[in-house]
């Protein structure tokens, strides 16, 4: 091989590499995103096996619909008044208000921004897909805790509350519901009834 | 020469026209095709401009009462006409592959026929861009593409429908690859085939210029091209969601990956721009250039930090204090090694005995230009005062300075230093005078005031209280406009009155290679290998 070759095929690599890093962004993004809690990213665990402590956080409940989306979404409670470590159970209430079976997915974040990391969801509505039918309102529950770690460093002192905040967007093309068929179906005839 | 081989490359054999501009593999041949290329796309990107500035002259909506929307059209489509249509080919294309193999003295670029891919992926590309302008892009089917040259969706997924923004996807895919295919190029040349002798601290700065913008490229135009296929991807009804939060998508996320890309991509417009002025400035004071290496490594130093400072364009995303300290503070440290440039131009001037030729009258104007658009940089730098001009006029004036005089000057002081070196043909001094006056006054006249005017970018129209700017801003397009036709006017008389250039018109002082040649070079330089002595200087 030549030497232009080798230069060539070496720049190649790079150009090729830099390709591969752009597509896969994404999942570096998110990655990122969970490790740092960039931009309120919070965490996630199967259980809550934190000791519970005894410095108290008032988490306050933020709740919002995107355009497009024809839901009313609101938490049942304003806020929450928990113990580092304890278990919270909030519910947020989402009711349909259009004539057709809709699929939303909602976002979630938590300010302040830093205080994210520790904010860990064990059950959230937002992990899945949710399905409401025409007319209908739906309970949506969210199991979280505060990390006790967070009392360890003295930037996070000043955390006397913080707020969990969700979005929800409209799923076009749903991954978990199929709305072409009997479920469709049923959604119509609840429609129907809705209106009447 | 091996006997029988025949001597052809010794008699200057040139192939007949169409061989020779469409099959061509010189890359002289290839980089006078750029700069016709760049002219061409030059008029129509400036007359997108002068038809906003006209629209935006008097409060009201003068031109664009059809569809008001055409106006950001035409702000999307002069600004990706001019930086991928205009001063890349001119400054990379045209200049780099003129004069870096000659300056390093290499008979010709690495890959000859890649180069002839190069270039003609450009036009095939501008093509694209074109055809976008005519075709339905918006919600309600108007024509043409309205989001700005940063793209940023939904405003180019959800609300672009058309078949407008597709078109802008593939255009820029295939400038992009251009690009990439021409940065290989370029590294590879430069790393492997320079003349015996000819060591990487004695190449000359613009072959150094040329490098560090290759190596930007190859990093920064493969993460554009993998944003604008998600994007793609993204507009497909029932497609990906990578930018759309209803599908767990981010569109920040797009914003971080353009910039990655997009902020090298203005050090790719203006390295190349460095690297010529500092040849006219040290040919026209003649004294080799001050601070040679410091020089060449102060444009490595704003190639590698400028890969860090990307969030600097998007400070109002909502980012952590934190995040936009380090982006201010790393925004700021450009400045250091851009100053170090300034300082050493100014240097070589110092104690010359300086000759206010053409191409130096356009250098120090760019100098000059320059540090006013770098010092509006460090002011928008400063995340709590960008907070407040984001998205104004400042912004419109700061870029302006830096490219629109930084590296459109850069590119006129290269074409008339090398003009003659190029065509064998001198210009006629009083009418390339008369360009680079009513042109100098033109633009100051046309941004200087959009320092002042406290008003938002890409709308069609403005309260009456920023009536008297604008105006004075407008009337800057009549020495532009003038300006650039005294351009045209000084390239027909050139070639018509074919005053025979020298092989070395500018005397002592111009020190490279390339004045060792004839004017224009034979079609196939050095037939005797060039070597570099130890005590040369570049």
């Amino acid at each position: 091989m030549t030497r232009n070759a080798k230069t060539l095929f070496a720049l190649w690599a790079i150009a090729v590499t830099m390709l591969v890093i752009g597509f896969n962004f994404d999942s570096l993004y998110n990655t990122f995103c969970k490790v740092t809690g960039y931009g309120g990213t919070t965490g996630q665990a199967d259980v809550n096996d934190s000791e519970v402590i005894n410095r108290t956080v008032r988490v306050n409940f933020d709740a919002n619909v995107a355009g497009g989306l024809a839901w009313e979404f609101s938490p049942d409670q304003p806020y929450m008044d928990v113990k580092l470590g304890q278990t919270g159970v909030a519910f947020y209430t989402a009711k349909n208000v259009s004539s057709k079976p809709i699929v939303g997915t909602a976002n979630f974040n938590v300010t302040p921004i830093k205080a994210a990391p520790y904010f860990i969801k064990t059950e959230c509505f937002c992990f899945t897909e949710q399905l409401i039918m025409p007319g209908e309102s739906i309970p949506m529950p969210v199991m979280f805790f505060v990390e006790p770690s967070m009392d360890d460093e003295r930037r996070y002192d000043d955390i006397k509350s913080v707020t969990l905040s969700y979005t929800f967007f409209k799923v076009e093309n749903p991954k978990d519901f199929d709305l072409s068929g009997e479920l469709g179906k049923q959604g119509a005839a609840q429609g129907r009834d809705a209106l009447n | 020469m091996v006997a029988g081989y025949g001597d052809d490359h010794a008699h200057d054999h040139k192939p007949k026209f169409f061989t020779r501009w469409f099959y061509s593999t010189n890359h002289k041949d290839i980089g006078t095709l750029y700069l016709i290329f760049a002219i061409v796309a030059g008029v129509l990107g400036g007359f997108l401009s002068f038809w906003m500035r006209a629209e935006l002259g008097e409060p009201g909506i003068q031109y664009f009462e059809d569809d008001i929307r055409r106006f950001n059209v035409y702000a999307t489509m002069h600004g990706l006409i001019m930086i991928f249509f205009v001063v890349m080919p001119a400054l990379i294309g045209g200049f780099g592959n003129w004069f870096v193999p000659i300056m390093i003295g290499a008979p010709d670029m690495a890959f000859p026929r890649m180069n002839n891919l190069s270039f003609w992926l450009l036009p095939t590309a501008f093509a694209c861009i074109c055809i976008s302008f005519f075709v339905p892009g918006g919600e309600g089917g108007e024509a043409g593409f309205g989001g700005g040259w940063v793209m940023y969706p939904p405003l180019s997924t959800s609300g672009s429908p058309g078949p407008a923004f597709d078109f802008i996807i593939v255009g820029l895919l295939a400038a992009g690859f251009s690009s990439i295919f021409g940065a290989i190029n370029f590294i590879t040349t430069i790393l492997n085939m320079r003349a015996p002798g000819m060591t990487m601290h004695k190449m000359p700065l613009f072959a150094w210029s040329v490098l560090v913008t290759a190596f930007l490229l190859l990093l920064a135009l493969p993460v554009l091209a993998a944003s604008l296929f998600m994007l793609l991807t993204d507009r497909i009804p029932g497609g990906t969601g990578f930018f759309d939060p209803s599908m767990g998508g981010d569109p920040v996320m797009f914003q971080h990956l353009f910039w990655f890309f997009g902020h090298p991509e203005v050090y790719i417009m203006i390295l190349p721009a460095f690297g010529i002025v500092s040849h006219v400035v040290s040919t026209a004071s003649k004294k080799p250039i001050f601070g040679y290496l410091g020089m060449a490594y102060a444009m490595v130093a704003i190639g590698v930090v400028g890969f860090v400072v990307w969030a600097h364009h998007m400070y109002t995303v909502g980012m952590h204090p934190f995040l936009k300290a380090y982006f201010v503070a790393a925004t700021l440290v450009i400045a250091v090694p851009t100053g170090v440039k300034v300082f050493s131009w100014l240097a070589t001037m110092w104690g010359g005995s300086i000759r206010f030729t053409i191409p130096m009258q356009w250098a120090l104007a760019f100098i000059i230009l320059f540090v006013i658009g770098g010092v509006t940089g460090v002011v928008l730098a400063n995340a709590s005062i960008d907070t407040l001009l984001h998205d104004t006029y400042f912004v419109v004036a700061h870029f302006h300075y830096v490219l629109s005089m930084g590296a459109v000057f850069g590119i006129f002081c290269g074409f008339y230093y090398w003009f003659g070196k190029m065509s064998g043909y001198l210009y006629n001094k009083w009418l390339a005078g008369a360009h680079f006056w009513l042109f100098f006054i033109g633009v100051n006249l046309i941004f200087m005031p959009q320092h002042f005017m406290d008003m938002k970018r890409r709308y069609v129209d403005y309260p009456v209280e920023m009536a008297d700017l604008n105006w004075l801003s407008t009337m800057g397009i009549i020495p532009t406009g003038l300006g650039m036709l005294f351009f045209f006017l000084m390239l027909i008389e050139a070639f018509i009155v074919r005053r025979p250039a020298g092989d070395n018109y500018w005397g002592e002082g111009a020190t490279t290679l390339e004045w060792t040649l004839s004017s224009p070079p034979p079609f196939h330089q050095f037939n005797k290998l060039p070597v570099m002595e130890y005590d040369d200087h570049h």
